[in-house]
């Protein structure tokens, strides 16, 4: 029973190791990849291996599955885009909307959830005005997170359309205001590149280093495995394009105020996913690094999360940055006073 | 971690793992579902997972959280006593979220002659009963919760799991059925009382043969028995509101329900007896072409 | 007034009639829409052209037969305002 989640990390890595699996084997494989939401991406990495026919079946059905998702999500983007056919500055797409609807790799086999779009801090409350006048409605009618997502957060409280039942996060930075890295948002608005239909999807370098914030600055790592693959294809694919890529991403990550967790994010891509990038700059392992790879592989072959302490040690963490400690303090009191979620 | 045990079931046309902290439930798993085909060695479309709520709850007071590779946020954990209803309701949950292969109608179903009756409707309709009570009145069982409709044939494909009676349909299949093929008794689950029923050997032996749908009933069980035609535009959208992966299945699902919809007969059934029911659709079956 | 509509490409939509509505079956969205009249009408006779509210309320009461007093165009405007926050139908610009 495999313990952790190398299973997974090693087919994506190596497609064609998979035709050594049995049975059992591919089972736990396809619970880790379920658990890890990178069933869809695995499915189109084996596409060509020989896998028994009910494996097929079951990444087929991943397949379309995600098909499906990349469909309704840029419908919704649509949706957005036509609600806001007035608003005449940039709309920028983030995560995995923008993957597909900037056709890249990263984008194959994505899971997607919510709409993210990213506007001008000043243009909020127009954005706010025009999605709730096109059928959304707001999700929490709690007046304190309200409050706190207004002040501190670095998006408005999600909203909810009425009749698709789809959600919408719409931020103006990319990362919470209360976070140690200052990203500027101004420059990811100017330097987002125009795509046919009037949207917008960030440069280069700010979709990997958003990738990366979201992964480190902004999270416990839910997801990581997830999260590192895209920023893995990323990488790739612009370093293929442009020999100037990896410069570019370490003078931007310098602007954004992201350097240590660009570098971090190199060698972890390298080291789990195999990544190999010339000028990745210094190589050095942090003695952190066994860590979060240790937290990035805790799933074992029945998709349960392990490594409980890892975990928690990353959850309170993951607060700790988002906001200073005596905010850290009065926030997580009122939520456990209120009956609401406590760290697992 | 805890240790996990585990099973691989196969059902019509989905194989199934079953983990589980507790052997308790897959002992009786492996019990009521003796008769069905064995699995070794083979890989599965999804894993049912069953753990403790809270990591004390193991053992304490032990209450079961339904998960897997598919699951729901909110999912209420049960008592262990209730493991058997936590697994089927796993199973369920896997089925609704990520079954593909078919539509799945939210249904029970049971075949004569190589045609395939459809019953559907809200908890409480009686469809899960009636399926029971006609599978040991010469007609083969095909499903009670959910019956699959191919995209490509048109045909209605078994998914025969444990038949699940709840309160008074217990007692009334009591007497028609030997006790050897109920599981235990579960009082007061979310559902009521619940005891789940072994389906009739032909219909695991049969579990891979399809049937062309001929008859869709919407039956309501406690009403002056009453047949009553039904149109079209209401049956696609209550069949819509039926089934969890219409969305899912896009412009295949659609096209589906849509020849479904066109092509087999529908009838709102009232009734207040498995009699009285048992001969309005002896008499409709025999008026079909 | 001149604002001009245009429809979904017709392969981009599979119709179904049902006995008193009209399925409709976006395919970019995969929305499945359910029709009453004259919403279908409306998008059949739009099929393929950029026409104004006014020249399809003409259209509609030149093939269905539409008593005269009924003030076709703003039931067509207000149609269409429905047809196109459901993404059916776009406004052309120009």
């Amino acid at each position: 029973m495999m313990r952790d989640a190398r299973l997974l990390v090693d087919a994506l890595r190596n497609p064609a190791s998979v035709e050594m699996l049995d049975s059992g084997q591919w089972t736990e494989l396809i619970s880790i990849a379920r658990a890890e939401s990178l069933i869809g991406s695995l499915a189109h990495r084996v596409k060509d291996v020989a896998v028994p026919d009910r494996v097929r079946a079951v990444l087929q059905d991943a397949i379309e599955a995600h098909d499906l998702a990349r469909q309704q999500a840029l419908w919704e983007a649509d949706c957005a885009r036509r609600a806001l056919a007035e608003y005449p500055s940039k709309i920028v797409l983030m995560k995995g909307t923008a993957y597909v609807a900037a056709n890249l790799d990263a984008g194959v086999g994505r899971s997607i959830g919510d709409l993210d779009i990213m506007v001008a801090r000043e243009d909020l409350p127009v954005v706010e005005a025009a999605l709730l006048d096109a059928g959304w409605e707001w999700v929490k009618p709690d007046p304190y997170d309200d409050q706190y997502y207004r002040e501190h957060m670095h998006e408005l409280p999600p909203l909810i359309h009425r009749e698709r039942d789809r959600m919408i996060d719409v931020h103006h930075t990319i990362l919470p205001l209360t976070a140690a890295p200052k990203p500027d948002a101004k420059a990811i608005l100017d330097d987002a590149v125009r795509l046919d239909n009037g949207l917008y999807v960030m440069a280069p370098a700010d979709m990997v280093l958003h990738s990366i914030a979201h992964l480190f600055a902004d999270g416990d790592l839910a997801g990581g495995l997830r999260n590192l693959w895209d920023i893995n294809l990323l990488l790739r694919h612009f370093s293929e394009a442009d020999e100037n890529f990896l410069a570019e991403l370490q003078s931007r990550a310098q602007i954004h105020g992201l350097r240590v967790e660009l570098a971090r994010a190199l060698r972890l891509a390298a080291r789990i996913y195999g990544a190999s990038l010339d000028n990745i700059g210094s190589v050095e392992t942090a003695i952190s690094d066994n860590l979060y790879v240790r937290r990035l592989l805790a799933r074992d072959g029945y998709g349960r999360e392990t490594r409980k302490l890892t975990r928690f040690a990353f959850y309170v963490r993951s607060h700790w940055l988002r906001m200073p400690p005596l905010m850290l303090a009065r926030h997580l009191w009122t939520k456990w006073r209120k009956g609401g979620q406590q760290p697992k | 971690m805890g240790e996990m045990h585990q099973i691989l079931l196969k059902i019509g046309p989905a194989a199934f793992r079953i983990a589980s902290a507790w052997r308790q439930p897959l002992d009786q798993l492996v019990a009521l579902y003796s008769d069905y085909p064995l699995l070794v060695d083979q890989s599965v479309d999804f894993t049912v997972r069953l753990e403790p709520e809270k990591p004390w709850r193991r053992l304490l007071r032990p209450s079961v959280h339904i998960g897997g590779d598919f699951w729901l946020p909110d999912a209420a954990p049960l008592p262990l006593t209730q493991g058997l209803l936590a697994a089927e309701m796993g199973m369920n949950l896997q089925m609704a979220l990520g079954w593909r292969r078919h539509l799945l109608l939210h249904a029970s179903s049971v075949e004569k002659d190589g045609k395939a009756l459809i019953m559907t409707g809200l908890s409480g309709s009686g469809k899960s009963t009636l399926s029971a009570m006609l599978a040991e009145r010469g007609w083969r069982f095909m499903g009670d919760e959910f019956a699959l409709l191919s995209l490509d044939s048109g045909q209605i494909f078994p998914f025969p799991r444990l038949i699940s009676l709840k309160n008074e349909a217990i007692g009334a299949m009591q007497k028609v059925v030997a006790d050897t093929r109920f599981g235990p008794e579960m009082k007061a689950t979310p559902k009521g009382d619940i005891r789940h029923l072994v389906p009739p050997k032909a219909a695991i032996e049969r579990m891979d043969e399809p049937a062309k749908p001929a008859l869709l009933l919407f039956p309501r069980f406690g009403h002056a028995p009453e047949l009553r035609e039904m149109g079209k535009s209401e049956v696609f959208v209550r069949l819509t509101q039926a089934s969890t992966n219409y969305v899912a299945l896009g412009e295949g699902g659609f096209n589906a329900l849509t020849r479904f919809v066109d092509q087999v007969p529908v009838k709102a059934m009232d009734y207040q007896s498995t009699d009285q029911a048992e001969e309005m659709i002896h008499d409709l079956w025999g008026q079909l072409p | 007034m001149t604002q001009k509509y245009r429809a979904a490409a017709q392969d981009d939509l599979i119709w179904h009639e049902l006995d008193s509505m009209t399925l409709l079956y976006h395919r970019t969205s995969g929305i499945t829409h359910m029709l009453a009249d004259p919403a279908p009408a409306i998008l059949e006779v739009m099929e393929g052209l950029s026409l104004t509210a006014a020249e399809i309320a003409a259209q509609l009461t030149a093939r269905f037969d539409i008593e005269s007093d009924i003030d076709a165009e703003n039931i067509v405007i207000a149609r269409l305002e429905e047809l196109s926050g459901l993404g059916l139908v776009a406004r052309v610009s120009g």
